[in-house]
Formats: structure tokens, sequence, C-alpha cells
């Protein structure tokens, strides 16, 4: 399939790629179907995100859909983060075709996961 | 004869490497050069009677020689068809239609093309019972196995040559001798059917060495644009026809020629006959130049299928901790192309089932990447492929939650 350039910047110039040591929020999902995995680590202080990184492992949608998601819920409030939808992700990205929102599905159930296990 | 320098120059203001001859290969100038003034001077219809038909006639009877120089056949054994997927449909169904009285199995491998193994799935549905044979960790079927599936009933064996996504190749001509000894022994409606596409060009192919009744070849896989293949149908063979309304081809396929195609892939086919020990010395050392500065540079990599039973110009590797697409893409990026067994780039949720039936897990097979080379590329390319690759595995693995 063709992907867009925004697309194709994402994926040779991952942002926010790695971990954090001192994540309070941490959490890995995986998408028992395809075997795609999202690990995101997140710093979270005063009820806002302060620092993120993310790890993944899959098909391109997945680690475009982890990298824009980092850069969408940066510096954002928790109740803003949690409103995020997979549309938002999607929309971020400049469309997927439909046989790939698994990738966007995947990186906001790792997101809401994050969010309820962290412990700030 | 058509100039594309204008385009080519712009298509290339950036570095690009093509390293995926299995997929198709481009068309040699000499090639194109033939095909053009096929295209413009050679234009009657070969069953017309005057001369511009004859004319055509005659272009399509050098050709024939020439493909079927390629596998020591004769000429009228070849059946030009309009590629390799054709050229395997008129085989495994033609054959299986016309020996339905004599049984109705067939043995197969596993790891076929889709245009061999679709058409066998499509006889299951119609009642046919197929055996598909294993491969083993080298990526190669046992003749054994062969052997012990052999039953009264079995008319067909398809098998292919060499294998389009990890290059093994199979044993045909011992395959061959089997169903030889087995006529001789009294089944006289068993016959070999064996696709050639990858093979043909690159390895030296003799029909009767082979033993094969039925082969077939594609001529984009041998600098011959699109649109033309041809079946080898060994004399006595008989084939339902799949294509009617014409006379064409001895009646195994009608429709009007393709003389422009035909000339192309008789022109390629001479071209691969004659440069043939030059090519595949010129593909083995830039693979081996390849695999050893993968080996060098690059950790957890695994070469997928036989050392030493396998095309020479092809290298199927697959990178732990990452998948395939993504690797593509980054290559692709650099102007490095080459194709992957991930399940992402076909649009299937399964990872490559070649890859797959070496038993292998499914991260080494969402991590393969087939590398084919080619008679047009040179060491720098292999270099400058090999540079790409390192940079771009490492990328990948740095955002892999597997390597951490």
């Amino acid at each position: 399939m063709a992907y867009s350039s925004r697309f194709k910047d994402h994926l040779a110039h991952p942002r926010n790629a790695g971990e954090l040591p001192d994540a309070n929020a941490i959490a890995d999902e995986k998408n028992p179907v395809c075997g795609d995995r999202l690990r995101l680590s997140l710093i979270i202080k005063d009820n806002r995100i302060e620092a993120v990184r993310y790890l993944a492992y899959g098909c391109p949608p997945t680690l475009v859909c982890g990298s824009i998601l980092t850069e969408l819920i940066n510096g954002k409030t928790i109740e803003e983060a949690k409103n995020l939808t997979r549309a938002d992700l999607l929309n971020a990205i400049g469309g997927l075709p439909s046989r790939k929102h698994h990738a966007a599905a995947l990186a906001i159930e790792t997101l809401h996961s994050a969010l309820a296990k962290s412990d700030a | 004869m058509p100039h594309f320098a204008s385009e080519l120059a712009t298509f290339m203001t950036n570095r690009r490497v093509y390293l995926d001859h299995s997929a198709t290969t481009p068309v040699d100038p000499r090639v194109a050069n033939a095909m053009a003034r096929a295209v413009v001077e050679t234009f009657g219809n070969a069953s017309s009677v005057h001369g511009f038909g004859q004319q055509a006639r005659a272009a399509i009877d050098r050709a024939r020689r020439e493909v079927a120089a390629l596998i020591g056949a004769k000429q009228n054994e070849i059946v030009f068809t309009s590629g390799g997927t054709e050229a395997n449909n008129l085989a495994i169904r033609g054959l299986c239609e016309t020996s339905a009285a004599h049984g109705r199995h067939v043995i197969t491998s596993a790891i076929e093309h889709p245009s061999v193994s679709g058409v066998c799935t499509e006889l299951e549905k119609r009642g046919w019972e197929i055996t598909r044979l294993p491969v083993y960790e080298n990526g190669i079927i046992r003749v054994d196995d062969v052997a012990q599936a052999l039953r009264p009933d079995t008319v067909l064996i398809t098998v292919m040559l060499a294998n389009n996504e990890i290059g093994t190749i199979q044993p045909i001509s011992q395959i061959g001798s089997l169903v030889r000894e087995m006529r001789t022994a009294g089944q006289r409606h068993l016959w070999l059917h064996t696709d050639a596409v990858q093979a043909a060009g690159r390895l030296p192919l003799n029909v009767d060495e082979l033993g094969c009744d039925l082969l077939t070849m594609s001529g984009h896989k041998l600098y011959a644009p699109k649109g033309i293949g041809a079946l080898y149908v060994r004399r006595g063979v008989r084939l339902h026809v799949q294509n009617v309304g014409g006379h064409q081809e001895r009646e195994r396929r009608a429709g009007t020629e393709n003389v422009p195609g035909i000339v192309a892939f008789g022109e390629a086919a001479k071209l691969a006959r004659e440069e043939l020990v030059q090519r595949s010395q010129h593909d083995r050392a830039l693979r081996d130049r390849f695999e050893a500065q993968v080996r060098d540079r690059i950790s957890d990599v695994v070469m997928n299928g036989d050392r030493e039973q396998r095309l020479c110009h092809l290298s199927n590797i697959s990178f732990r901790f990452i998948e395939g697409e993504g690797l593509l893409i980054n290559l692709d990026l650099e102007g490095v192309a080459v194709s992957t067994g991930s399940a992402c780039s076909s649009g299937t949720l399964e990872p490559s089932p070649v890859i797959r039936a070496l038993g292998v897990d499914d991260e080494l097979a969402r991590g393969s990447i087939r590398f084919s080379f080619g008679k047009d590329n040179t060491n720098a390319d292999v270099d400058y492929a090999v540079e790409v690759l390192a940079r771009a595995v490492e990328r990948l693995r740095m955002l892999s939650p597997l390597s951490v």
C-alpha cells in the first residue's frame, strides 16, 4: 500500500522512542490477533503528562501510531488524554485503510491502560 | 525505440538500488529494442496467409526456438501464454481435466506459488484429492515423501523447481526418475509438472534431465517485459484446453499471438542462454558479498533456506525483534527495493507460509526480507544496501520492545 509522506517520516524518524526509567505509568499491550505490541511509559505530575516514551513491534501503522500518539499526549492533562479517540489518532496520521485501524485501536488501548495504572 | 532517458534522470536523482529481481526484472535494452521493432514492423496476424502474417509467424517461430533451446526442448513443445500464472493454470487444470478418468489425486508441495497452490485448492473443491508435502528446515521437500504419497490414482505431481521466497531448489530430476520408474511399472497416466518461473534463465535447465512433462516459464523474470510466459508440454502429453476460440499454439491456447511479447521473450531467452554462466557468477558474487557483510555488521540474523541447494541470486534473511514491512519501507525511503514475507504487506494475518513451513517462529517469519540480485547490480549497490540496512535495523531495534 502507498503510505503518506507524513506517515513515512514518522516511520523513519520515530518521535519519543525509548523508555523512561522513572516513569510512573507504564503499559505494555499486545494485539492478540497479529502479535503487534506497544509499550508506553509516562511521567505524570500534577495531573499532567510531563514526559512520554514508546516502544513498538509490528506493522508500520503500529509503529507510526505509537509515534504520533506520543506527540498528541505530551503535555496534556489526564482528562484530555483520556478523551483522545481512535478517530483523533487516525486524523492526525492522515487516515489509514480500515484493515489497519487495529493499529490505532492498540495505541488508544495502551494509553488508557497506562492512565489507569498511573500512581500519580 | 522510445527514449525514456529524461524520465529516468529525474527518477535517479536519489540513489536507487533494485534488489527485487525475484519479483520482476528490468527489461534488458536489447530485449526492448527487439520488442519495439516487432511492435512497429511485425504487426501482421500470424494466422494470416499473406506476407504480413507470415512475417509475424516467422518471428514467433524464431522466438519459440530460442525459448525451447533455453530448456533443451523441441520447438513444438512450447506453448506461449500470458505469463507464469496462466501457464501454471493450463498445466495443472489442463492435465487434470484430461486425466480425470485415470484418477483424481495430485501431489504438490507446501511452498508453491499461489498460481499453483490456488489451482490445487480449486481442484480440491471440485472433488480432487491434493497431498501437500512438507518442506523441512532447509526448505526442501524429500523424494521419499513423494514416493510415500504416490497412489494408483495419482495423475499429477506438481512441484516448483526453485522457491520464489527462499530460492531453495527442489529435487525435480529425482522426482522425474521416480515418475519414469512408476510408468515403467505400469502407472502410465502419471505426469510431472514443475513451475520453473524462478529458475529459468538462472539455472541451466534441460527438460530431459529433469524428467518433467510440463514446465512453466515467465518472461519478466528473465529481463523480458510482463505479459508473456510459456508452458513446455512434452510431446504426447494431452491437456484439456483452457482458452478456447482459435487454433493458435497447436490448439492448446486460443487467441491472436502477442507477437511483440513473444519476440521479446525469445530475445531474452537467447541472451539468458548465452550469458547464463556469466550472470550466475555475477549474481552469486554479489549475493555472497552481501551475506558476508550482513553477518559482519548485523547481529541476530537468521539466513533462511538451504545454504547449498538454492538459487545463486537470492538471499532471504530474518532479522530478530523487528517486523519486515517497517524495515522494507525504511529501506525504500533510502532507495533500496526488497520484498518481505511479513503478513502486513500481503494483507493477511499469517506471515509467509513458506517461511513458516521451515518451522521457524512467528517473529522470524514476520521479520524476513528477500534480497534478490540481478545482472545490472554492482558491488557498490551491495555496499550501499548493507549500509542502509544496518542503519534501518538498528533504528527499528531501538524502537522494539522485544529487544530490551
